[in-house]
């Protein structure tokens, strides 16, 4: 078995980034498609919730990764500087720099967003829509490249396929917008129109819900592929179909963070979606479902995290 | 960054992927079947950098196969290959790690390189280490320090076999380029894409699995940490 | 950084002043400097170099140290050895790790609780050395200086001279042990009993052929290095057939063509059989029968060629392979195939070490073995299996020694061995705990290790720890091992990188090599060469050895010896660290050299007419010529010293010098001295009486060395150690099913002297009813990195301490439970025998 030199400082870092980079994204996207928020104000809401999450996670995620590094643990605080000093095709340095650049955008995003009086249209409508427009692209930048990270090396089969930076990419998406809804489910709606947040919610709920159907099918994507291939990639997916990470990832993360998840929201989705009936799930299950897809993605990286590690290159 | 070979290789790290005009390339040649897998090499290295215990720069696996009385044990030893496309440098995000122009040695600055690990992941042959007290990532680099004054490198000065044959590939009379001329040589990995410049004649091609199929007893092991071939 | 260095441009041509290849590689031609030279690979400075040589194994490799900020840093071989040509193991180069071993022993320390408690108080050399020589000087006084025993293992060379012939000459005491007895002792008793000298030396530089009994050269072996990479050379470059009698595989019978897995002991069958081959298809016509003509097969001193085959016809008749092939497990078909081979491949070379003959029947089989290589045709050729060649250095030397007396105890009980030329040294503490050949005072030990080196751990303990078994205790020791733990007293000597001597191994190419050993720092602490003290000691017993240092001795040495002194005395040594003569061609066939009149025509010098050997008898301490006539050559004590020639025909030839032995100066195959102990004067077969008594259930173990420890002397070498450090016991798979072991079990190893828990490692590498353990691992005591415990006196120095990543895995000692049984002719304790049985926990 190979050793762990990536370890949870690493795993943190990339469900934390995926996720506050998904929240970032869905909270631009929900923004500048209701018209710049001037549509409804539950979108509104949604934005904000996203907007003010996006960074917290990312910068934590950053901070767990400096931990990581072997200039920061003999001491050397400063060292990490070096990735800013040059650019190069490294996916690491394409990478930091993204995040660099995600950062502050979300953080300027993030500012707009301030204040019990931000609402649609305020002073601050201008800067909210440009940085709602870098928001986009960094955030599925920053989601992607943690995959694209992993997945850029023959030496670790298991992550060298270029599904998993699709991977990475719908489950940021998907645990952003849990991460958004769970917000609200906690602190609750600043907005009082009732059929607004019944609105929105919706939306997020069968957002996710796509997303996370998206998710199964790259799962399986992911898997077969990695099984229908020979040599040291199928040897590695081994480590998921009958090794030492088989229960984590399927219990872990596909029934835990997927399937489950999938089945509550169908339940409360579909009335709605065939019979327009009313969308009413549970606070209780709401929250439920957010912890879920939460938990899940963790258990994503952390499997993959790991998988990638224990698996190398066959023979000589 | 006062190196302007570190910063050539920066700029310029597409252009060295595909250099070849280098005035020298050091290259070597192991034969495995002078190899009787004695470990002084591997200890020669290891003094040679006072490498931390439970790192190593280079190593010797052994491989133990057949049934008894047929029975067979062979060796390989193993250092960093010096690819010529190197995937612990294309991944290297501050250009510590980088490929020398001037004889393709892989090289790392210690100073500039963070720590970050991504290039132990990128080295499909375990190859890299993190240094404990530089932070630093370190592997086998042919013992510049010694070449580049004109002193075989420790393994292969004290290699008892004469297993191990370094020099320049550019210099057509050298002993690794008659080697190369004359023998069959296979390079590890080589689905990996890496190009190796250490070559071997007559390397073991089994790996664990190969066991299970056959039900001949295989049995890989070094005598590293990491017990098990990486 | 380093990497920013501009390339130097060498010049290929200047920078190969190598001599390390003589092989067809052209690799001499190539642009590196093999060796001689090193730099920081920190700082890029050159490292100081310092010539000298390794201790880490007996070989005594010429070595170059490396210096850096005061610290020794690294060890390479010194390329102008012409053993070693430049190329170093790695226990060699894992010596660095001696001088900063963080458990080392810095100053004199004295213990203070009960014995073997481990509490110490660091006390001065003078306190130190008045205790001890007060001590001394008491026994001297009272006129019983053999109650000072003196027990050493790996002493040779100019500590050996200072130590035993001068120091322990002076004082009187003849009650010396050795460990040779756990050694080889048994194959130099053979060697001596046929050829005369102990060591031999394997030509592989010229062999077609090599025939390996029971050695691991290229793991092991007292010329480990020298012969190693030529050997590999042979079978590669040459392509020269090699095949290997173990019963495991080891790496050299796994780099063989051919691995025959022999039952343990088997290889008596073997041999005798292999001779039946020869002789039975008079495949000893040729150089063989030419080699007869040296060699004695009957007991007539002067036999005909037709006689002496037909004596060996006769003696091997009843050993054919069919026999043979029940006792050893090898088929009479391959017996047959490989003793052709081996006679029909000349100069084929046959080698063989502790693996054929540390057993019961261990004398035969090396008597065996030489036979097989004399009736080829294979004695002291080009290529063949030659008496050793080393150096011969003069050193100053004590005029005047009183006559040495000495207890009755370093050769086992009597009748335990028939001729113990190498003595019994693992029966020592037992005949002390005996006690019917009387007690030492005072038990000195040196480079030597009796707890742990020995069968018999626990007796071992108990003696040792036992005050009223042996009253004083004096252990020198640069290291905390178990035998210092039990000692009163310690002193601290410094590792051999910082020590001074000259040096004499056996070279490969039968051309002598003189070197030197010096410190490449100073002696660390307080720590003194033991040379030095035994001056110190001497000089305060009121005895004038007439040098005062250990390197005083070796620059005294160098300018007594006139090859040295020719070229520059000590200050060229201390340069080069390596001399011999470039003119010199290897020395083979020594034997057949003619003898002028006046060499044997002297007026002290006569012929023996039983034997055909002109001898001295004033050297043979003879009052007459007559007193010496009447009581012979082969009854005269000690007059091996006084031989001077082999009388065969009509001419005198210096022959097969004896060593030891009264043996004449003929290649013995018949051996007197064998027949005047009641044992058949031929090589026999004698079975192994444990192995015939075998039940089902039983295995027998064996045990070997690996390439990256010496015995119990290196695992303080974290580099070593770190590459082996645990000692799982190979068992085969088939022995594993039954036992229902599988891999990394836990399993119990159980003897008649006591049991061991052992990891198993199952594989096919071993011969089934084989179970194989190594020595190295299992220690209590030698520091962290051996055995995980501190030395009382150890220090946090070392970095790496917190990285060790074997901790409480320190393997487990096999010693506990091999009873110190002798070879009943040689008395060579039978490593290789001990039956056991194994059983899962
Ligand atoms: N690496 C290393 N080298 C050393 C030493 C060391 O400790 N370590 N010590 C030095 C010393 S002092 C000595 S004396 C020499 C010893 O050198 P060797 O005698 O060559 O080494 P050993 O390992 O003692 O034994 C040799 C082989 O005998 C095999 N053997 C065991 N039982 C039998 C048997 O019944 N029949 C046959 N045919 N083979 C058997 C073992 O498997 C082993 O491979 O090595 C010297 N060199
Ligand atoms: N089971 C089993 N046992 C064996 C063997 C085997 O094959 N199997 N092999 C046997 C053989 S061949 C031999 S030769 C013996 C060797 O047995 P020993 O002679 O006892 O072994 P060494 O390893 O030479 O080291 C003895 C002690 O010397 C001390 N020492 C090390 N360096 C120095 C130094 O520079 N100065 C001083 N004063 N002391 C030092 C160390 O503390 C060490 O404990 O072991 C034998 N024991
Ligand atoms: S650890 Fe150092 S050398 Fe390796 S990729 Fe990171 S910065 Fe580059
Ligand atoms: S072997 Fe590994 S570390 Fe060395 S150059 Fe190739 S990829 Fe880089
Ligand atoms: S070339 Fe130098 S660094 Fe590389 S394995 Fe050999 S000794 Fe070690
Ligand atoms: S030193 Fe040479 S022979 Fe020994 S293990 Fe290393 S490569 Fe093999
Ligand atoms: S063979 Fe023995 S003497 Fe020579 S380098 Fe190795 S340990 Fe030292
Ligand atoms: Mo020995």
């Amino acid at each position: 078995m190979l050793e762990i030199h990536w370890g949870l400082p690493v795993i943190i870092y990339l469900f934390l980034g995926g996720l506050g980079a998904g929240a970032g994204v869905v909270s631009a996207s929900v923004f500048l498609r209701s018209h710049a928020g001037d549509a409804s104000e539950g979108a509104f809401d949604i934005a904000r919730w996203g907007a003010l999450i996006a960074p917290i996670p990312v910068i934590v995620g950053v901070g767990a990764l400096v931990f990581e590094l072997g200039s920061f643990a003999v001491g050397d605080m400063f060292r990490w500087i070096n990735l800013f000093l040059t650019i190069n095709l490294s996916p690491m340095s394409i990478g930091s720099w993204l995040l660099a650049l995600f950062v502050i955008v979300s953080l300027v995003y993030a500012y707009t967003f301030l204040g019990s009086n931000s609402r649609p249209g305020d002073e601050h409508h201008g800067l909210r829509k440009k940085m709602a427009w870098l928001m986009v692209p960094l955030g599925v930048g920053v989601a992607l490249y943690t995959g694209i990270l992993l997945g850029a090396m023959p030496s670790r089969p298991f992550w060298n396929s270029p599904i998993l930076a699709m991977l990475f990419l719908i489950s940021a998406l998907s645990t952003g917008v849990a991460s958004i809804l769970l917000m609200r489910c906690i602190f609750g709606g600043s907005s009082s129109d009732a059929k607004g947040v019944e609105d929105s919610k919706y939306l997020l709920s069968s957002t996710d819900m796509l997303l996370i159907s998206f998710e199964v099918l790259v799962v399986f994507l992911f898997i077969m592929y990695a099984h229908l291939t020979v040599g040291g990639v199928e040897h590695a997916i081994d480590v998921v179909l009958g090794g030492s990470l088989t229960s984590l990832f399927w219990l872990g993360f596909v029934v835990i963070g997927l399937i489950i998840p999938i089945l509550i929201e169908l339940k409360y989705v579909l009335p709605r979606l065939l019979k327009q009936e009313h969308y009413a799930m549970p606070h209780a299950m709401e929250l439920a479902v957010c912890m879920l897809v939460i938990v899940g993605g963790f258990m994503l990286r952390y499997v993959v995290v790991i998988a990638g590690q224990v698996t190398g290159p066959i023979g000589i | 960054m006062k190196d302007p070979a570190t910063q050539v290789s920066r700029r310029g790290l597409m252009k060295n992927l595909i250099a070849s005009d280098r005035p020298k390339r050091y290259a070597m040649v192991i034969d495995t079947r002078r190899c009787i897998g004695c470990q002084a090499c591997t200890v020669a290295c290891k003094s040679e950098f006072s490498v931390p215990l439970g790192e190593s720069r280079s190593w010797v696996e052994s491989i133990e196969k057949g049934n008894f009385p047929d029975v067979g044990r062979n060796f390989l030893p193993r250092l960093c290959n010096q690819c010529e496309k190197p995937s612990c440098v294309s991944v290297c995000p501050t250009g510590a790690t980088y490929k020398r122009d001037e004889d393709g040695v892989v090289a790392i600055d210690e100073e500039i390189c963070i720590g970050c690990k991504y290039c132990m992941h990128a080295c499909p042959y375990g190859m890299r280490y993190l240094h404990p007290n530089t932070g630093s990532v370190d592997k086998c680099d042919f013992c510049l320090h010694r070449v580049e004054q004109g002193v075989a490198p420790a393994c292969v000065n004290t290699c008892q076999g004469y297993a191990r044959i370094f020099g320049d590939i550019n210099d057509p009379s050298s002993a690794v380029s008659k080697m190369l001329e004359t023998n069959a040589v296979s390079v590890l990995r080589p689905a990996m894409g890496t190009e190796p410049m250490v070559f071997y004649i007559a390397a073991d091609s089994s790996d664990e699995r190969y066991a299970e199929r056959t039900g001949v007893y295989v049995r890989v092991e070094t005598n590293r940490r990491q017990q098990k071939r990486v | 950084m380093l990497n920013r260095r501009k390339f130097v441009k060498l010049s290929a041509a200047t920078a190969a002043a190598s001599v390390a290849m003589n092989g067809t590689l052209s690799q001499a031609r190539e642009l590196p400097v093999f060796g001689g030279k090193d730099y920081s690979p920190a700082t890029g400075r050159e490292r100081k170099a310092v010539p000298s040589a390794c201790l880490n194994c007996v070989t005594r490799c010429p070595n170059i140290v490396y210096v850096e900020d005061g610290r020794i840093v690294k060890i390479e071989g010194q390329p102008n050895s012409i053993r070693s040509e430049g190329k170093m193991c790695a226990k060699g180069q894992g010596g660095v790790n001696h001088s900063n071993d963080p458990d080392r022993i810095l100053y004199p320390m004295k213990r203070v609780g009960k014995r073997g408690e481990g509490q110490w108080k660091r006390i001065s050399w003078d306190e130190a050395l008045d205790e001890v020589a007060g001590r001394l000087k008491v026994l001297k006084d009272a006129g019983t200086p053999e109650k000072f025993m003196f027990h050493y293992g790996r002493m040779k060379s100019s500590i050996s001279k200072m130590v035993k012939t001068n120091f322990l000459g002076a004082y009187g005491t003849k009650t010396i042990g050795n460990h040779t007895s756990i050694c080889e002792g048994g194959k130099w008793t053979a060697q001596e009993l046929t050829w005369g000298k102990h060591y031999d030396s394997w030509d592989f530089d010229n062999t077609r052929y090599v025939l390996n009994f029971g050695a691991n050269p290229l793991e092991a072996g007292t010329n480990h290095i020298p012969t190693a990479h030529r050997l590999i050379r042979a079978l590669t470059t040459r392509e020269v057939k090699m095949v290997t009698v173990d019963v495991r595989l080891s790496n050299t019978a796994a780099k063989s063509q051919e691995w025959l897995p022999v039952r343990p002991g088997g290889d008596l069958a073997l041999a005798l059989a292999m001779c039946n081959v020869v002789m039975s298809e008079d495949l000893h016509k040729g150089h063989g029968e030419e080699f007869l003509k040296f060699c004695k097969v009957t007991d007539t001193a002067e036999d005909t060629l037709e006689n002496k085959v037909k004596a060996l016809k006769d003696n091997f008749e009843q050993y054919t392979p069919e026999w043979a092939e029940q006792h050893c497990d090898i088929s009479a078909h391959a017996i047959r195939r490989v003793a052709r081979e081996f006679a029909t491949n000349h100069p084929a070379c046959l080698v063989s070490y502790r693996g054929a003959v540390a057993h019961y029947n261990g004398n035969d089989t090396e008597r065996a073995l030489q036979t097989l290589a004399a009736i080829t045709g294979n004695i002291d050729n080009p290529g063949g299996r030659c008496l050793a060649v080393g150096p011969k250095w003069k050193y100053p030397k004590v005029k005047k020694m009183p006559k040495g007396r000495k207890l009755k105890i370093v050769d086992g009980p009597k009748g335990a061995a028939a001729i113990p030329s190498h003595h019994m040294s693992h029966n020592v503490l037992k005949m002390i705990k005996d006690g019917s050949a009387g007690r030492p005072d005072i038990y000195m030990s040196y480079m030597y290790t009796a707890v742990y080196a020995n069968g018999d751990v626990q007796e071992n303990i108990d003696v040792l720890k036992d005050e009223s078994l042996i009253p004083y205790s004096v252990n020198i020791n640069p290291f905390y091992d178990e035998s210092a733990a039990l000692a009163d007293l310690i002193l601290p000597e410094p590792p051999y990188t910082e020590r001074w001597d000259w040096e004499d191994m056996v070279s490969p190419v039968q051309i002598p090599e003189y070197y030197i050993r010096q410190p490449a720092i100073p002696p660390m602490g307080e720590t003194r060469d033991f040379g030095t003290v035994a001056c110190q000691l001497a000089e305060r017993i009121g005895i004038d050895l007439g040098f005062k240092t250990k390197e005083e001795f070796v620059r005294l040495s160098c300018e007594k010896t006139p090859a040295i002194k020719a070229v520059g005395g000590f200050e060229y040594m201390k340069k080069h660290g390596v001399y011999h003569d470039p003119k010199a061609k290897p020395k083979y066939y020594s034997y057949r050299k003619e003898l002028k009149p006046k060499d044997y025509e002297k007026a002290t010098v006569i012929l023996d007419e039983a034997t055909g050997t002109y001898w001295d008898w004033k050297k043979a301490k003879h009052k007459s010529a007559e007193a010496a006539q009447k009581k012979g050559y082969t009854h005269s004590k000690g007059a091996y010293k006084a031989y001077v020639g082999q009388r065969i025909g009509n001419k005198v030839y210096k022959g097969f010098k004896p060593d030891k032995l009264n043996k004449s100066g003929y290649f013995e195959i018949y051996s007197g001295l064998m027949k005047d102990k009641g044992f058949n004067p031929m090589p026999t077969w004698y079975s192994i009486p444990e192995h015939d008594k075998m039940g089902d259930n039983d295995m027998i173990m064996t045990t070997y060395k690996v390439a990256t420890q010496i015995h119990s002397r290196s695992q303080n070498c974290k580099y070593l150690t770190e590459l082996y450090h645990d000692n799982p016991a190979w068992i085969n798979p088939l022995d594993a099913e039954r036992r229902g072991i599988i891999e990394g079990d836990e399993v119990k190893v159980k003897s008649e002297v006591g049991e061991i828990t052992i990891k198993a490692r199952i594989t096919p590498a071993v011969k089934p009813g084989v179970i194989a353990i190594s020595h190295h691992c299992g220690h209590w005591e030698y520091g962290r990195y051996a055995s995980g415990n501190k030395a009382p006196m150890g220090h946090e120095d070392d970095p790496d301490l917190k990285r060790m990543w074997w901790k409480g895995n320190h393997g487990a000692h096999p010693n506990w439970i091999i009873p110190n049984a002798p070879d009943p002719i040689n008395g060579q304790l039978r490593f290789m025998d001990t039956v056991v049985q194994v059983m899962k926990i």
